[in-house]
């Protein structure tokens, strides 16, 4: 077949794109170029040769190399991959159609979206029978009308929605790949399906869902991510000779030791201030875990940052900058923190917390700090925070909500729409997003 | 010396004979860097030999070897040229009464004055030279764009002597230790090549190559005691290639043929080098049981 290496090189590529490595088309033709110049009988030069060119990040070779396995398998291998597949579609399918007659309201099927199906689908034996059988009883009882449905609609989604949370684990609800060649589909499929392990998958994780054996690698590459971050921006702060204004008065008083010859010139540079950082992290119940991690991270910047008073609060607010100064075990602190603030009681009132922190720690509040609220929103008198934290936000220079609910969920929250409109917010669900968060260059 | 044609033989060979033992990626990688005459990236950890790689391919090839070495705040008068604006001054000093104001000036921006950095060196060299660009996540954003806009083209102009071209394309080794992120504009122009710390079995032969003297037992026992150190979690600093050579060859000095716990307490600072990692190597490991595992478990 004419171009044959071409085609084949381009479809690996294609593959690789969908397994989210990104390649430009330079790179492409670099491959090419690199393969014509060796011997292509000889796999593992195949393989150099094509991850030299194509893959330019550490973390991504784990995925190239399951790529490359799987798509330079033999044609037997290939053919099971295939088959495989098509059967998983199938079965998928399946489930789909009798989930959607199952969940019927008299004779009407209930308005689902296919994940939903697919989250019935999965869920054991013995609940699905119960959940059914509460359908059939509601569409079948006396004075049933139709418009009954849309109640009995979202007391469905709303079972399924917990299930679709107790099962997170075992789901696969990544949507299929859809490439319009089905070789390749399945191919995406294979590669997708294998655990990568590596920093990757933590950095995409829910931090909640994080578990205490992965903390020390979570808290490993928080500080590199932190480390990384510092390397970039603390140039800034430097006085620097790259500024090319001259400073006239500055260089004629350097000079006059060289009988006013202008021998070295200095330069004008701007001092930048570093800004100070105000946390208020929302400890209640289940934001204990974001808080620790947006801790850590911003004590690991603490190099490109003025100062940082941390405070945590649920019910009330609470003063733990020193805690953390003291530089004891960070751990320790924090569980004694949450140990200490989980006495309070369950609810978050925040407008109560921004109270005390602008009548007992006003002097703090000033034109250069910014205020990092870490919360999901959840929060009684919602009115009342809303017209405090609006108060706040002519006191200091920016407010920034760090949300840590998921985003798709953000729609469904009132909460969130409506501090939304008071202040800037950013998902802060994973430690990717707490990254990318800090790396807008929001606050440096 | 003869011209050594760039073949991946020929690279396994001399790559070999100067001691830098390497594996067939690394090597299939090298030669595609130097036959597509693209950048060649090195990223890995502190100590796995990215620079060194560019050392010995400088001596494979017989030719000089030009660094540049970037840290925060290099900017391009240090990376590529540089008026001697002393020297210029000098120059208007001494010939203020006699000279021709316009000879004066044609003179004064001649490439007398002109002052070589690492970069116009290696594009103005007769010879092909390597030129190594080392630690490039040091530098900011801004000198990353001038680099790449050197290393697509090979050629830089100088406003007043106009533009430059390479006289021969120089072999551009860069390193970077990943501690940011480099640009993609960068990443797409080198040929990309990952070092990680050898395997066992790899070290073992490094171990013998540059410590001739070292018994069979000892570099076996040396390799599996690093190769453990390396994968504990709490050691921050992890025992580079040159620091398993160093204590090879104190070892050695030392007259010992296999490696035993007071051999261990003896010689533990030169692979460990702060406090906290020698804290965490006694707590986590300690060197009873590092002796107890390069004995008993087979590789």
């Amino acid at each position: 077949m004419k171009n044959y290496l071409e085609i084949n090189v381009v479809r690996f590529i294609h593959l690789l794109r969908h397994a989210g490595i990104r390649i430009g088309s330079g790179e492409v033709i670099d491959a090419l170029n690199a393969l014509a110049l060796l011997d292509l009988s000889d796999r593992d030069a195949v393989k150099a040769a094509l991850k030299a060119t194509l893959v330019k990040r550490p973390g991504e070779q784990p995925v190239f190399n399951k790529a490359f396995d799987v798509f330079f398998a033999p044609p037997e291998a290939k053919e099971k991959q295939s088959t495989e597949y098509r059967q998983k579609l199938d079965e998928h399918q399946q489930q789909l159609e009798q989930a959607g007659e199952e969940l019927s309201f008299q004779g009407t099927a209930l308005d689902l979206s296919d994940k939903e199906k697919t989250v019935y689908a999965s869920i054991p034996d013995k609940d699905r029978e119960k959940l059914l059988d509460y359908i059939n009883k509601t569409s079948s009882g006396k004075n049933v009308e139709q418009h009954f449905k849309p109640l009995l609609e979202s007391v469905v989604k709303g079972s399924l929605s917990y299930w679709r949370k107790s099962l997170r684990d075992e789901l696969d609800l990544s949507d299929r790949p859809q490439t319009g060649d089905q070789d390749i589909d399945a191919l995406v499929d294979a590669v997708g399906s294998t655990g990568e392990g590596g920093f990757g998958s933590l950095l995409e994780e829910d931090m909640q869902n994080i578990a205490d054996k992965d903390l020390p690698r979570a808290q490993a590459l928080i500080r590199k991510l932190a480390r990384q971050m510092v390397a970039r921006i603390s140039r800034r702060y430097r006085q620097s000779k790259k500024h090319k204004q001259l400073d006239l008065r500055k260089s004629i008083r350097h000079n006059i030791r060289f009988g006013g010859t202008m021998f070295r010139l200095r330069y004008r540079s701007r001092r930048v201030q570093k800004p100070k950082l105000i946390l208020l992290c929302d400890v209640s119940g289940s934001m204990a875990r974001y808080a620790s991690f947006v801790l850590q991270f911003i004590y690991g910047i603490h190099a490109v940052v003025g100062s940082i008073e941390s405070f945590v609060f649920s019910e009330d607010l609470e003063r733990v900058t020193e805690s953390f100064e003291q530089g004891a075990n960070f751990n320790a602190t924090m569980l004694d923190v949450i140990n200490r603030s989980s006495e309070w009681g369950r609810g978050t009132n925040l407008a109560a917390s921004l109270r005390t922190l602008r009548s007992k720690h006003a002097h703090i509040l000033t034109g250069n700090s910014y205020v990092l609220i870490v919360s999901d929103t959840k929060t009684m008198a919602l009115d009342e925070a809303v017209r405090e934290v609006s108060q706040l936000k002519r006191r200091v220079k920016d407010i920034i909500w760090l949300n840590t609910l998921p985003q798709q969920e953000w729609e469904h929250g009132k909460t969130v729409q409506t501090l939304k409109n008071v202040v800037r917010m950013y998902p802060c669900n994973t430690l990717s997003e707490l990254e990318a968060v800090m790396r807008r260059k929001i606050i440096i | 010396m003869k011209k050594l044609e760039a073949t991946i033989a020929n690279l396994r060979k001399t790559f070999t004979d100067l001691g830098y033992i390497t594996d067939e990626e690394v090597l299939t990688t090298v030669y595609l860097s130097l036959k597509l005459e693209k950048p060649l990236l090195i990223e890995g950890a502190p100590g796995v030999g990215k620079t060194e790689l560019a050392k010995v391919l400088s001596q494979v090839f017989d030719t000089d070897l030009i660094r540049l070495q970037c840290y925060e705040g290099l900017d391009e008068n240090k990376a590529l040229y540089e008026w001697n604006y002393q020297r210029q001054l000098l120059k208007i000093q001494i010939s203020k009464e006699t000279a021709c104001v316009e000879d004066l000036e044609q003179d004064l921006f001649s490439e007398e004055y002109l002052l070589e950095r690492p970069l116009l060196k290696a594009i103005q060299s007769e010879k092909k030279v390597v030129l190594l660009i080392d630690e490039v996540d040091k530098t900011d954003e801004e000198f990353e764009a001038f680099l790449f806009e050197v290393l697509s083209d090979f050629q830089v102009s100088v406003p007043e002597l106009g533009t430059i071209k390479a006289r021969q394309i120089p072999m551009v080794v860069l390193t970077s230790n990943n501690e940011r992120e480099l640009s993609d504009g960068l990443k797409r122009r080198c040929i990309y090549l990952y070092l990680d710390y050898p395997t066992v079995d790899r070290e073992i032969e490094i171990i013998r190559a540059r410590i001739p003297d070292i018994g069979d037992k000892l570099s076996l026992e040396i390799a599996k005691a690093v190769s453990l150190i390396r994968s504990d979690q709490d050691i921050k600093k992890k025992p580079s290639i040159a620091e398993t050579l160093d204590w090879g060859r104190a070892l050695v000095t030392m007259e010992k043929d296999r490696l035993t716990k007071n051999a261990v307490d003896q010689t533990l600072n030169l692979l460990l080098k702060t406090k906290s990692d020698i804290d965490a190597f006694k707590s986590n490991i300690g060197a009873v049981r590092l002796e107890e595992y390069v004995r008993t478990e087979k590789s």
